[in-house]
């Protein structure tokens, strides 16, 4: 390196350390995030971080990517004081033990200021409380379904299962024609285990049971558990999940599901953005259903998840900045550029999905999502498990498998 | 004046080892979610670990590992050693090509083999499996998981034990092997009483070095299956990870690695006694 270049790159480098000086009438506020590409990166400045700060003058909204780790760095941190403003966590069991610590600020007063208990799905404002105060928001969420082959479902004449019985009789006809029934892989994400899980207890045993035995009224053992647990192992033993579920990727699985080699997905909605990278290049339509559940339960039970929450250090630097982008992210602006951008991360829990407009997105995932958000709105669903159970229950249905 | 000289260490080690191991040996005997203020309980996450059977096969896949990892390195290794010595043309070559995965990290061997062998997908699995042969991704299976494992670990371990029976062998006077040579004594004899002889304080330390990494054994098993099938290649650190960071109870991790730490002193009682011995004699 030559003198010259050393000293324009010294400079240069000065200058992107004195940038955030010279905005500095903004006060800052904090954001750390997990893991994202770049494509994703680029979306959260696009959608969230450059609007956000355009919209107002008083905070400078910054995000810094931990990567996998998350977690654990924010743990740490936290303990030590030096969190960032917004406390990003990968789901309401990780708040509680955080909230009873006190290192997480009450949000109940930005609630009313903000308005949040109208805009929210107030099953999700329930899910953020810890001893009767607000802690966290929800910043997705999710449930599980059966994705299809529409094409496959069509060149077969498959009509697609409204009951576990049709859905043993579809699986069946595919397993003769040598096409793995359920799509699946847990290599790349091991606690893909427990979504299989989450499907029978919510479908088989049904969310009433599923809701008591959470409540301690009604054992784990109890025998609706035990005939759904029962289930699933009959579905595996019977082949439907394929040959190669420990050593396939969700996403290869996925494409297989695309191509053909596979016919169903029973997976979660986050599965939504991979459609336009592997269905049109097979020339095939994709379809997304409702579970079908046992008899007695009737109408697809959707199981609710949340995806990460939001919440404010309890020693946060700027706690007003850090509402206000929380508030931010949970507009029909960013909820629509989100959605557009990166689809199935940032389902936001908006009540009121009707006003809002998604562009370039499919009318599967729109419909998907509306109609969930009614669903939800009417007292209809059910629990998954990773957020509904305690991390170390939650931890044993994944490796347990 | 001269023993200041220890003090940089002394410090580095009290911070780095001795602080943090007394911390976890006290939290053994503390419930704590890794947030909220510990609780003292007594024995009560031994008493867990007792009745807990994930902890039984973490513990007899852990003796499985050191078992293969005392004989079958250690074997091949001294094989291509004594090889090397023999045949002296091409031995740094060689040397090198055995050598050479212990050089590359850990993480990304895993993913080589996970992705590029044993994957029915995109690996040479596959390619057996579309041309017609019935193999398995031994990673799938709870009967094969851990020896898929130790696979990989294995191939990328011998090398290093290679290269350093190489080293010792070599120091082997050479007085020693010419008058071997002389007597008429044939290879097994030559291995038998006098390159073996030679190295045996190299063979021991490597071997008691193999029981205390056996135990601490975590990155192959983590990136390849994390403990899974059903806990079928579960390992002490494997399960103490996820006792802490994912089931947030770091007491019972903290009495997992007190029953690692416990194997490791243990082979190092031996090694300092078979040391001690040698001085004396």
């Amino acid at each position: 390196m030559n003198r010259r270049i050393f000293l324009s790159v010294g400079l240069g480098l000065m200058a992107s350390t004195a940038l955030p000086f010279a905005a500095i009438a903004q006060t800052p506020v904090t954001w750390w995030y997990e893991s994202a590409n770049p494509e994703q990166q680029r979306a959260i400045t696009q959608g969230i971080i450059d609007p956000f700060n355009a919209s107002q003058s008083d905070y400078q909204l910054t995000i810094d990517y931990r990567g996998s780790e998350l977690d654990k760095q924010m743990r740490v941190a936290l303990l030590s004081g030096n969190g960032p403003d917004i406390v990003y966590s990968a789901g309401p069991s990780y708040v509680a033990p955080m909230a009873r610590a006190g290192q997480l600020m009450p949000l109940d007063d930005y609630a009313k200021q903000f308005g949040w208990q109208d805009r929210i799905l107030p099953v999700f404002l329930e899910m953020g409380k810890y001893e009767g105060k607000l802690y966290a928001l929800p910043k997705t969420y999710e449930t599980l379904g059966l994705f299809y082959n529409k094409t496959l479902f069509k060149e077969h004449g498959w009509e697609v299962p409204t009951t576990i019985a049709e859905l043993e009789a579809v699986s069946d006809a595919m397993l003769a024609e040598n096409i793995v029934p359920f799509a699946s892989g847990n290599a790349n994400w091991r606690p893909a285990n427990e979504h299989y899980v989450s499907l029978v207890l919510n479908s088989i045993a049904g969310p009433d049971n599923v809701y008591k035995a959470l409540k301690g009224e009604m054992p784990w053992t109890a025998e609706p558990f035990v005939k759904a647990i029962t289930k699933l192992n009959d579905w595996w033993q019977k082949g439907y999940f394929g040959p190669n579920y420990f050593s396939l990727s969700d996403e290869q699985a996925f494409a297989q599901m695309a191509s053909g080699q596979a016919g169903m997905m029973p997976t979660g909605t986050w599965q939504f953005q991979r459609i336009n990278t592997y269905f049109p290049q097979n020339n095939a339509e994709a379809g997304f259903v409702g579970f079908p559940s046992a008899d007695d339960i009737g109408d697809p039970v959707y199981a609710l998840g949340v995806g990460s929450t939001f919440s404010i250090a309890a020693d946060a630097n700027n706690p007003d900045g850090a509402a206000a982008a929380i508030n931010y992210i949970f507009s029909d602006d960013a909820y629509a550029k989100m959605n557009e951008l990166w689809q199935g991360e940032w389902n936001m829990p908006i009540a009121d999905l009707a006003s809002i407009e998604v562009k370039n997105v499919q009318p599967l995932y729109t419909d998907t999502m509306k109609g969930l958000a009614t669903s939800v709105a009417n007292n209809h669903y059910g629990y998954t498990t990773w957020t509904f159970l305690p991390p170390a229950t939650d931890a044993f249905l994944v490796n347990g498998i | 004046m001269h023993k200041l000289y220890v003090v940089p260490t002394l410090i580095i080690n009290a911070v780095i080892i001795l602080v943090p191991a007394l911390l976890t040996m006290a939290l053994a005997f503390f419930r704590w979610d890794g947030i909220t203020t510990p609780a003292f309980v007594g024995l009560q996450n031994f008493q867990a670990l007792w009745v807990d059977h994930v902890f039984w096969t973490a513990l007899g896949n852990n003796l499985i590992w050191t078992a293969i990892f005392l004989v079958v390195p250690i074997a091949i290794g001294l094989v291509a050693a004594t090889m090397l010595l023999v045949v002296r043309r091409g031995s740094m070559v060689f040397q090198v090509i055995y050598f050479l995965p212990m050089v590359i990290a850990t993480a990304i061997l895993a993913r080589v083999w996970q992705g590029m062998i044993y994957s029915p997908v995109s690996g040479v699995n596959g390619l057996l499996q579309r041309t017609g042969f019935q193999t398995l991704d031994p990673l799938t299976q709870p009967s094969t998981a851990l020896f898929g494992i130790a696979t990989v670990d294995l191939w990328h371990w011998w090398g290093f034990l290679c290269v350093i029976f190489f080293a010792a062998l070599r120091q082997v006077p050479h007085e020693q092997i010419e008058a071997a040579r002389i007597e008429g004594a044939s290879f097994w004899q030559m291995m038998r009483y006098v390159l073996l002889p030679g190295i045996r304080p190299t063979i021991t330390l490597m071997m008691i070095m193999t029981v205390i990494w056996s135990f601490l054994v975590f990155d192959f098993v983590y990136i390849l299956t994390q403990g899974g099938p059903a806990f079928s290649s579960e390992v002490l650190s494997t399960l103490a990870y996820r006792s802490a960071f994912y089931d947030l109870a770091v007491g019972k991790a903290a009495a997992v690695s007190i029953v690692i730490s416990l194997f490791g002193l243990a082979a190092t009682a031996v090694y300092i006694r078979a040391q001690a011995k040698e001085f004396q004699q």
